[in-house]
């Protein structure tokens, strides 16, 4: 951090706002080059979005498991009870 | 869900209700719709009572769709309402929107952070299983209408504009309820994690 700047003010909480379309890299050239400018000054906000990019990571790398034999026995028992019931 | 040519092929059979069109269309289609399921609800059963409704209806509704281009969102947009539906909240709107500021990081808050990193996590299956509970467990505290975003965007990579067309929202909606679910997830991460004290599991 350079000193010349203290977290927790207006251009702080402007940026808190756009942090998901800057890490999805939907900001325009301006709007993300002034992202890059204040991180580059202000070490809790880098902290912030580092810790924005890591929750978002776990989240993307969740697995489901895959679908059961028997529940699409099941389903398909179902369709044939629902189709014969109409 | 790519293969459009099958889908089209598919469409058609289901139309004429052709006989194995349904065994075919399950087959296609159940894994991916069991899968985000259980994103969404976490417990097998809800995901298979979901898989089961969003299979039925969109089977009977199918045929309505014009361009078999349509068949995935149309397939999004039944299983996210049969989602809400599974949680008694049969709606896409929240009580409320929740703040920015009520996401911003305490005075309180360690500033190192605390969640570890995804791409050094160590080879060892009890610390990997421990942070798939937490985010399992952070993601299912979400509000059911913002988490709905984030397993369709962040979960199954649709892009704003899918599902914004599957949950009837506008465009800036899906991006506002994102951001904040995905506050809403790491504040929760960055909790748990330091409630440990240890930084157990931080790399």
């Amino acid at each position: 951090m350079s000193g010349r700047h203290v977290h927790g003010g207006p251009e702080c909480v402007a940026l808190f706002a756009k942090l998901s379309e800057y890490l999805d890299g939907e900001l325009d050239p301006a709007a993300c080059a002034g992202v890059d400018g204040h991180m580059a000054d202000c070490e809790r906000c880098r902290e912030f979005l580092e810790s924005l990019r890591r929750a978002v990571t776990h989240v993307a790398s969740m697995e489901a498991p895959e679908l059961p034999e028997n529940f699409k026995r099941d389903i398909l028992s179902a369709y044939v009870r629902a189709k014969g019931s109409s | 869900m790519d293969g459009s040519s099958e889908d089209a092929d598919l469409l058609s059979r289901i139309r004429a209700d052709a006989p194995g069109a349904f065994d075919e269309f399950v087959a296609r289609f159940g894994g991916r719709l069991y899968a985000f399921g259980m994103k969404f609800c976490g417990e097998r059963e809800d995901a298979k009572d979901v898989l089961q409704d969003t299979l039925l209806t969109a089977y009977r509704s199918m045929g309505g769709l014009e361009h078999a281009e349509a068949m995935t969102s149309w397939l999004y947009r039944v299983a996210a309402n049969a989602c809400l539906m599974k949680r008694r909240k049969g709606r896409f709107e929240p009580d409320r929107e929740i703040s920015l500021d009520e996401l911003l990081p305490g005075p309180g808050e360690d500033a190192r952070v605390q969640i570890p990193d995804p791409a050094a996590l160590p080879h060892d299956d009890a610390v990997r299983e421990e942070t798939r509970m937490r985010v399992r467990k952070a993601i299912g505290d979400l509000p059911p209408a913002y988490r709905i975003v984030l397993v369709m965007r962040d979960m199954e990579q649709l892009s704003t504009q899918e599902v914004a067309d599957a949950l009837s929202l506008e465009i800036s909606a899906v991006k506002m309820r994102l951001h904040r679910a995905r506050l809403m997830v790491r504040k929760t991460l960055e909790e748990s994690y330091a409630a440990d004290g240890r930084g157990k599991g931080r790399v």
